[in-house]
């Protein structure tokens, strides 16, 4: 009765399994991004995991260009996301908020959401929300991986091996634990392995797992605009407006009383067109696209990649001309708040004033970038035989819409980051199936009812389908569908967790209306039929 | 030979033609069992051991918070790693499920197991792993030959889903028993004898769903919570028997554990769920102090 044999099966098995030599690691994150640094971070703050647990996250970049980061007083990085309620919860309860300069962040109370074709509206406001925290915060992606990386500064039991690439993944015959093989040299072999490697994940194809999206006929066009404070008889600078135009939305996020991010997603040649045109051109543009009728949007659209076209672009006192005639034509006079071309935002403010952004007078240098939207969704956040999982835009791309998609990754940290926790309660191995299995059932589903509302807003809104339209004019069933993403958004951003998603809701009520699409696809007549039964 | 952990018929094949092998450990043998180990421990819904491997969980969250509560009553706050630096025997190993989760909790583990195609799998599986240093170590040995072999006596003994298999079982509990030390612990998790478990565990499990192979169960060896319950009032004679008087919570404890297909995860049945406890269930008893 031989009663060690652990040894000998080891030096066996050691012999047969892998030539080179490798480090022992029990969680290696792949992407020093938001999503990898914050789960660094919350496996960080556990004392059960930094009791039992060896973490290591290997990033691409130089990390000390992010923790060295110092800008200039006003200036704001292009890529900011709005952090809701829930995302900043997480953030407080892992203590990585408070390494977030919360000076620089901007909180959303309100949103301002229209129709650019019927003009129907909604309003969102934090003070339906029964808490203290403002229903998101526009937090630069720079400025949370800062906090992020301060935390974990405190954290040794954490390593982080930046300007490291991840240059192959494998494993060794006979045994699923990967093996990543990173530029160095340095091979690290891990019991679980996270993809948080962004859209092109590499440890997603190391994994094999497949996924299931296609790219939006749309990019988006990133920039931090400056602009006047709001007047004295204004609330302050804490209301989203976005517009629905058929060209897709434009968003105006606020980041302080004198710069707001822009989200404006359109069709690819336009943001081209747009993005090589002067910056006064595009600021034009924008305050244009926020405030002229549909029509004379799509006639300055002609008029941009025309002469985008043809080499000679426009310039600024040219499209000026043009918005001033368009706004004429529709009888917008100079006292309007639906006017671009005030120069001032002095004394006492239009009506509807506060149904619009604030006019843009600047775009920061530097700040204009555009990137082409995709939904994207793997089939399985779990690779075969457990061993890898992924999270954040590894695991999902979702038009910014909503404005969802950090946040979404945010979720999957804090789900992934309690399964790991629970299962080392339980004396588990954080790497099996068995350990990550709630995790992939929970996410998967989760993310699955998000992303498939905002990539069903996106067709329906972007559609010219004279039909669909028509019904859109007809303002009731867009205000019904709004309303019910609404909720959805308000339940997301109070952190309510309930059996049944308001996301599920959210997501019958745009189905009906996809569904009320096809319906008008066959006959007119069978529209009426459909919006009026579902009016009554 | 009633303490095998002989739970499919396939591993009993196995234990037929591996019996009667040496311990030496031969490359062609190390291969064979690699492939056996991943068989064991594929915890796909697919695999053999599925339903095994999501149990677990649950029987270590047991052991944990029944440890937990008894070091409570004795101190003000014990350290939440209750398990760490406890000599613990795992009876019928197995695999090396419960054993692997127990020496990760710190325990110094041994697993048994009468079948040495089992030990194989078991030591081959934690090899992998290189977080056992010294926690964990496995042997090939029945119940009995340990206890007549060494005075070593444990913290605590779990024997998880044997009690059903053996066919003494009266000699089966009272070799677990003397092997716990004074003040120490048994768990035990098996299958209650009643209509449901006959229709969830052999009829649905076995002949229906084939979760399970054919032949695994015998209804007639289940035992129901009760029975060990009055085993362990006599136990180990009238005078000073394990559990006196009316069953209290310092004494012994029986929780059912009930599947939820829908997420393919058990949980434990609260304390006292009426009914829970009529089929798979945990028990736990400990020994006086004496
Ligand atoms: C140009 C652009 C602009 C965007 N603008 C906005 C915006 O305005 N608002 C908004 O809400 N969202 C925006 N998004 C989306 C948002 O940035 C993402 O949702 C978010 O960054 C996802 O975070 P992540 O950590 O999952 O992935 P990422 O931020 O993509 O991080 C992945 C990390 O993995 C690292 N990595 C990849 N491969 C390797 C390798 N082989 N070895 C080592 N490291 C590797 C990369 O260096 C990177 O740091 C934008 C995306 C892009 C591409």
């Amino acid at each position: 009765m031989l009663k060690s044999g652990l040894g000998i099966a080891r030096r066996a098995l050691g012999r047969s399994l892998s030539t080179s030599a490798h480090e022992d690691w029990d969680i290696v994150i792949v992407g020093g991004g938001p999503a990898g640094l914050a789960l660094a971070s919350a496996l960080g703050s556990s004392q059960l995991v930094r009791e039992s647990l060896r973490v290591a996250l290997v990033e691409a970049s130089d990390l000390s260009k992010i923790r060295e980061w110092t800008p200039a007083e006003g200036a704001f990085s292009n890529r900011a996301s709005s952090l809701t309620h829930k995302s900043q919860t997480f953030l407080r309860d892992i203590r990585a908020w408070e390494h977030v300069d919360e000076t620089r962040t901007c909180p959303i109370e309100d949103m301002q959401v229209w129709d650019g074709v019927s003009d129907s509206r909604i309003e969102f406001s934090s003070s339906l929300l029964a808490t203290e925290l403002p229903m998101a915060r526009m937090t630069e992606n720079l400025n949370l991986q800062r906090g992020l990386l301060r935390h974990l500064a405190n954290v040794p039991q954490v390593q982080i091996l930046d300007s490291s690439r991840v240059q192959s993944i494998d494993h060794p015959e006979g045994s699923n634990w990967p093996l990543v093989h990173l530029d160095s040299g340095r091979v690290l072999r891990s019991r679980l392995l996270v993809g948080a490697d962004g859209f092109n994940s590499p440890v997603r194809a190391f994994a094999n797992i497949s996924s299931f999206g296609w790219a939006y006929d749309t990019h988006a066009i990133v920039a931090t605009m400056s602009h006047q404070p709001r007047g004295a008889f204004m609330g302050p600078n804490t209301t989203a407006y976005q517009r629905f135009l058929p060209t897709g939305p434009i968003a105006f996020l606020p980041l302080s009383p004198v710069a707001s991010s822009l989200v404006w997603s359109s069709k690819p040649p336009l943001v081209a067109a747009l993005k090589a045109s002067e910056p006064d051109v595009l600021a034009t543009m924008i305050n244009a696209a926020f405030r002229l009728p549909d029509v004379s949007m799509r006639y300055l659209h002609d008029l941009i990649l025309d002469a985008h076209a043809s080499g000679s672009p426009l310039a600024a006192p040219q499209v000026q001309a043009e918005v001033a005639w368009r706004e004429k034509s529709h009888g917008i006079d100079a006292m309007s708040a639906y006017t671009s071309i005030r120069s001032t935002v002095q004394g006492i403010p239009p009506a509807d004033a506060e149904l619009l952004p604030p006019l843009v007078t600047s775009l920061q240098p530097g700040t204009v970038a555009s990137f082409p939207l995709r939904f994207n969704h793997i089939d399985s956040y779990l690779g075969e035989g457990g061993r890898t999982v992924l999270v954040g835009d590894a695991a999902h791309t979702v038009h910014p819409l909503a404005g969802q998609g950090l946040n979404l990754g945010l979720a999957d940290v804090e789900c992934l980051s309690r399964c790991i926790e629970q299962a080392l309660t339980n004396g588990g191995d954080v790497g099996s199936r068995t350990a990550l299995l709630p995790y992939a059932q929970e996410r998967y589903l989760a993310n699955h009812k998000v992303m498939s509302v905002m990539d069903k807003l996106h067709k329906l809104y972007s559609t010219s389908f004279e039909p669909v339209v028509w019904a859109r004019s007809v303002g009731l069933e867009v205000l019904n569908e709004l309303d019910s993403v609404k909720t959805a958004l308000m339940m997301e951003a109070s952190g309510k967790d309930t059996p049944a998603s308001p996301w599920d809701s959210a997501a019958t009520v745009v189905e009906n209306l996809a569904g009320v699409k096809n319906v008008v696809g066959t006959s007119l007549s069978s529209i009426l039929r459909a919006v009026s039964s579902r009016s009554k | 030979m009633f303490a095998a952990a002989i739970r499919r018929s396939s591993t009993r094949a196995l234990v037929a033609r591996y019996s009667t092998s040496t311990s030496s450990v031969n490359p062609a043998e190390i291969a064979h069992f690699s492939r056996l180990s991943s068989e064991w421990w594929d915890e796909s819904p697919s695999g053999e051991f599925s339903f095994l491997h999501q149990m677990n969980p649950v029987r270590v969250r047991f052991i944990r918070e029944k440890l937990l509560e008894v070091a409570r009553d004795a101190q003000e706050n014990p350290p939440l790693n209750v398990l760490r630096g406890m000599e613990v025997l795992d009876v019928g190993c197995g695999g090396g499920l419960l054993s692997e989760s127990l020496a990760r909790l710190g325990a110094k583990t041994l697993g048994i197991d009468a079948s040495e195609a089992n030990i194989s799998i078991a030591r081959l599986h934690a090899a992998q792993d290189p977080g056992f240093a010294s926690s964990l170590s496995y042997q090939h040995t029945p119940a009995e030959a340990l206890l007549a072999e060494s005075d070593k006596r444990y913290d605590v003994v779990c024997s998880m889903e044997v009690l059903e298999h053996v066919d003494n079982p009266t000699g089966f509990l009272d070799t677990c028993a003397k092997l716990v030390k004074p003040g120490g612990h048994l768990f035990l998790a098996t299958i209650s004898r009643t209509a449901l478990a006959y229709f969830l565990t052999i009829f649905m499990a076995e002949d229906v769903l084939r979760k399970v192979a054919r032949g695994t169960h015998t209804h007639s060896k289940f035992i129901r919570p009760e029975e060990l319950t009055e085993f362990f009032r006599t136990y180990p004679n009238t005078e000073s028997p394990w559990v006196r008087g009316q069953p209290t919570r310092t004494q012994v404890e029986v929780r059912g554990m009930v599947y939820n297909p829908l997420s393919s995860s058990w949980i434990l049945a609260p304390r006292d769920a009426w009914g829970a406890d009529g089929c798979n269930y945990v028990f736990w008893v400990r020994k006086p102090n004496i």
